[in-house]
């Protein structure tokens, strides 16, 4: 079988070549001093946020489908109900394909919080906590806090707001951040680790998963934020604080965050 | 074609895939058992190390807690030694309880025993535990208890206490916040007898 | 779960009393819930028949109370806002204003809401009808693909607003998601020849007015509440030309008309018309000959019109700028017979300035 060898040899550099554009690239994010958006209780947080590491990207359909093709446990259809519900990855064509011709340049979307757990954890990564993320999303391809440029606000909800009815975009259709980071504000919503956490309570403790009882309300949520104003930012913390970790939404996706020492 | 490359790719990604490909599958339990989360292993306030799976077998509640908690915590632990007086004088038998850490960072073993003492627990009735490996955001997720470091230190946290049957699925869940729910006492007393 | 509501109501109901129970001056008959009148719901639960704007459901003829099923569904949709203009709307059932509910004092009215699938935003419900926190909304929550209910008695006949109260609301409510429901008193309201359902609300395009394709929010006008649109029924055109509103001579007719907002109030007018009847905040109290109702936004009124003249009446919010340029406006068409008695005519010519020097036949005369 002297055509064996190059059989290997050709499919492995095919692979490198796969690998090249589809494995996740981390970017890093310098730490600092930030002012969260959300509010604890009637208080203003300001929070030291350490360097990280992010994905350039949101994770794209591919790069999940290679996961549970890996990781069979959770693909759609054996994944248990305590992890996922009867609409995670819902679209896709088969539970291993997503179908989509674009699904290298698409953000995964329709997983739970604990699929996207998983993937993260599967490279030794997690998913960011909701600081992390804020801060990675404040910075503008210029300013590390952009969140108080009107213009950039009105871009975004007008953004979201124009995805009404549709998939979600490819990624990279827009320059990237300061740190190199792609896509965080106007494609889709992005899973965060303590999700479940955004909002406490009136008496200080914390409803279940899912609840966000601040936001249940609509006077409510004028006490949650720290400015108000920021539409995109509130209609962004509203979606996700209303999902249970077993809910999967079409415009829900994940990005990773790790060690800024790791290795690639 | 893409489909094989990316396959391949996925293959050669390396060993944090392949490592987390190996898990075990814990097939012989009912699909909504959270024994099986991916592997978890606990540390308990003896030093004895296991593995979350392996306390399948027996009726058990299950919840959170960190050790430095001056408030929430002790709460969430007296409301259990309560909940089992209930139990007993309800004509049942206490179940194992397992608390596990959401500060690993803080609750070594020497911390976790020195919150046994003080709450005059032990061993193997009411285990205090911390994750030696694996990922605990998977365990508060299945029991919806969510948590949040605050920048001036100690967590932002629920409580959810969750009774277990012996293969792993929540029959009931309790806030453990003081009160003792006859309704939970009952399921608890119920649940022991069915097993026994 | 809903006999455990049932019975939770029925619980609160007899331990609390009914809300005009102990009221000082006497509350008209009828719209204020009574033990008499407003017992355990009767026979089979009835399903509403929704109509879209500026349609109404048929008056209530049943005299006993009873529970009503309301199926609602939010849903995100490119819409026109006028002619040429498109904008990403927020809605019940499609529409904006979302469907008319209408149901009789004392029933038990089961709210049921779902979010479409293809929707991006977890949305709610909040009736003003409701006597309880939040108005439905905490219990209504819901994700895309996902569905919830929740069941009140309506204690209080008037004609309310809902919309949704999910966090931004402003968002929400600018983006058209709010509707009417009216609860009848026990005894109905007097009999009219036609109903029409409208409802004004604002929309902050980042366009100018008219300007055309599809238009995003702006987010700085809405903050500082300067709308780019004030309409009827969601948008420009909705209640004029081929739209427009019809009666007859004779007829009399009944606005349920309700103002989304999110910020301004209306001034409600007919163009060549007083209101007969009003219930000008739309509750019991009952006020007559009307030129212009103030309506604030998650507020309504009640206005009736006898129709005595055949003509095309504009329907306004008569804070001018809105109706000139901002959409404001729609019409009623009335056909019948010219009344020369009660409206004519009479000359249109020229006369001289003042000052000038009178005509020469004229002032001959005198002298």
């Amino acid at each position: 079988m002297p055509r064996v060898p190059t059989i290997v040899l050709l499919t492995l550099l095919l692979a490198q070549v796969a690998c090249a554009g589809g494995a996740p690239r981390f970017v890093p994010v310098s730490g600092g001093r930030f002012v969260s958006s959300l509010l604890d209780g009637t208080r203003t947080v300001t929070v030291r946020v350490a360097p990280f590491a992010m994905m350039e990207e949101p994770v794209t359909e591919a790069q999940f489908a290679a996961f549970v093709r890996h990781h069979p446990r959770w693909q759609r259809g054996r994944i248990t109900p305590l992890f996922a519900g009867p609409q995670y990855l819902a679209g896709w064509r088969t539970p291993t394909d997503p179908g989509d011709a674009g699904a290298a340049r698409r953000p995964v979307t329709g997983v739970s919080w604990f699929a996207a757990r998983a993937y993260c954890d599967s490279l030794h990564a997690e998913l960011p906590n909701w600081y992390q993320w804020e801060y990675a999303a404040a910075a503008d391809a210029t300013h590390h806090d952009a969140r108080a440029d009107t213009a950039r606000r009105n871009a975004i909800l007008a953004a979201l707001m124009h995805a009404t009815g549709q998939r979600p975009g490819l990624i990279g259709r827009r320059p990237a951040n300061l740190y190199g980071l792609r896509d965080l504000n106007r494609l889709i919503w992005e899973w965060v680790g303590d999700v479940g956490a955004l909002f406490p309570e009136a008496d200080g403790d914390l409803g279940s998963a899912g609840s966000g009882s601040v936001l249940r309300l609509c006077g409510g949520a004028a006490l949650a934020f720290r400015d108000p104003s920021d539409y995109a930012l509130a209609e962004r913390v509203a979606a996700l604080s209303m999902l249970a970790p077993t809910d999967a939404s079409p415009f829900v996706g994940f990005r990773c965050v790790r060690n800024p020492g790791a290795n690639p | 074609m893409k489909r094989i490359a990316s396959l391949l790719c996925a293959i050669l990604l390396g060993t944090g895939l392949a490592a987390a490909g190996q898990a075990a599958e814990s097939t012989a339990l009912p699909p909504t058992s959270i024994y099986r989360i991916p592997p978890l292993t606990l540390i308990d306030q003896d030093g004895r190390d296991f593995t979350f799976a392996s306390l399948a077998g027996t009726p058990r509640l299950v919840g959170m807690f960190y050790a430095s908690c001056r408030m929430v915590c002790p709460v969430e632990i007296e409301t259990l030694k309560r909940i089992e007086r209930a139990v007993v004088k309800a004509g049942g038998r206490p179940v194992p309880v397992l608390l596990v850490s959401f500060d690993p960072a803080h609750d070594d073993v020497a911390a976790l025993k020195q919150a046994a003492r003080q709450h005059h627990v032990a061993a193997p009735e009411f285990l205090l535990t911390r994750a030696r490996s694996g990922d605990i955001g998977m365990l508060g997720g299945v029991l919806g208890v969510s948590w949040r470091p605050l920048p001036g230190g100690g967590f932002q946290h629920n409580v959810v206490v969750a009774l277990l049957d012996r293969e792993g699925r929540i029959l009931a869940t309790d806030p453990a916040d003081g009160r003792v729910d006859p309704a939970f006492v009952r399921a608890i007393v119920q649940q022991e007898r069915d097993t026994h | 779960m809903k006999r455990i509501l049932a019975t939770a109501i029925a619980l609160a109901l007899g331990a609390a009393g009914f809300a005009g129970s102990t009221h000082a001056s006497p509350l008209p008959a009828g719209w204020t819930c009574t033990p008499a009148l407003c017992g355990a719901p009767q026979g089979k639960p009835i399903v509403e028949h929704l109509l879209p704007p500026p349609e109404v459901p048929p008056p209530i003829t049943r005299r006993y109370p009873a529970t009503v099923i309301v199926n609602l569904e939010a849903k995100e949709v490119v819409g026109k806002l006028a002619d040429g203009v498109k904008y990403d709307f927020y809605t019940f059932d499609g529409t904006v204003p979302g469907p008319m509910i209408r149901v009789r004092v004392g029933d038990t009215v089961e709210i049921r809401l779902k979010n479409a699938h293809s929707d991006h935003m977890p949305h709610n419900i909040d009736l003003h009808a409701v006597m309880g926190v939040g108005g439905g909304a905490a219990n209504s929550i819901v994700i895309p693909g996902h569905e919830a209910a929740f069941a009140f008695k309506a204690l209080h006949a008037g004609l309310y607003v809902y919309h949704c109260a999910m966090a931004p609301a402003a968002v929400h409510i600018a983006n058209g998601m709010y509707g009417a429901i009216l609860v009848e008193p026990a005894d109905g309201l007097p009999k009219v020849d036609k109903e029409f359902y409208v409802m004004q609300g604002e929309f902050y395009t980042k366009g100018a007015y008219m300007q055309p394709g599809l238009q995003p929010l702006d987010m700085t006008k809405l903050l500082d509440e300067q709308p780019t649109y004030v309409v009827f029924n969601g948008r420009v055109g909705s209640l004029t030309g081929e739209h427009a509103l019809r009666a007859k001579e004779g007829q009399t007719v009944r606005f349920f008309f309700s103002n989304g907002g999110p910020n301004l109030t209306s001034s409600f007018h007919m163009i060549g018309g007083i209101w007969n009847t009003v219930w000008p905040w739309g509750g019991s109290n009952e006020d007559h000959n009307v030129q212009t109702i103030s309506v604030p936004p998650g507020g309504s009124t009640i206005a009736d019109m006898k129709l005595v003249v055949p003509g095309t009446f504009m329907l306004v919010d008569h804070a001018a700028v809105r109706m000139f340029n901002k959409g404001a406006l729609g019409q009623l068409v009335v056909s019948g017979p010219e009344q020369p008695d009660l409206y004519r005519r009479l000359w249109n010519k020229p006369f001289p300035p003042s000052g000038t020097s009178p005509a020469p036949a004229a002032a001959s005369s005198t002298h």
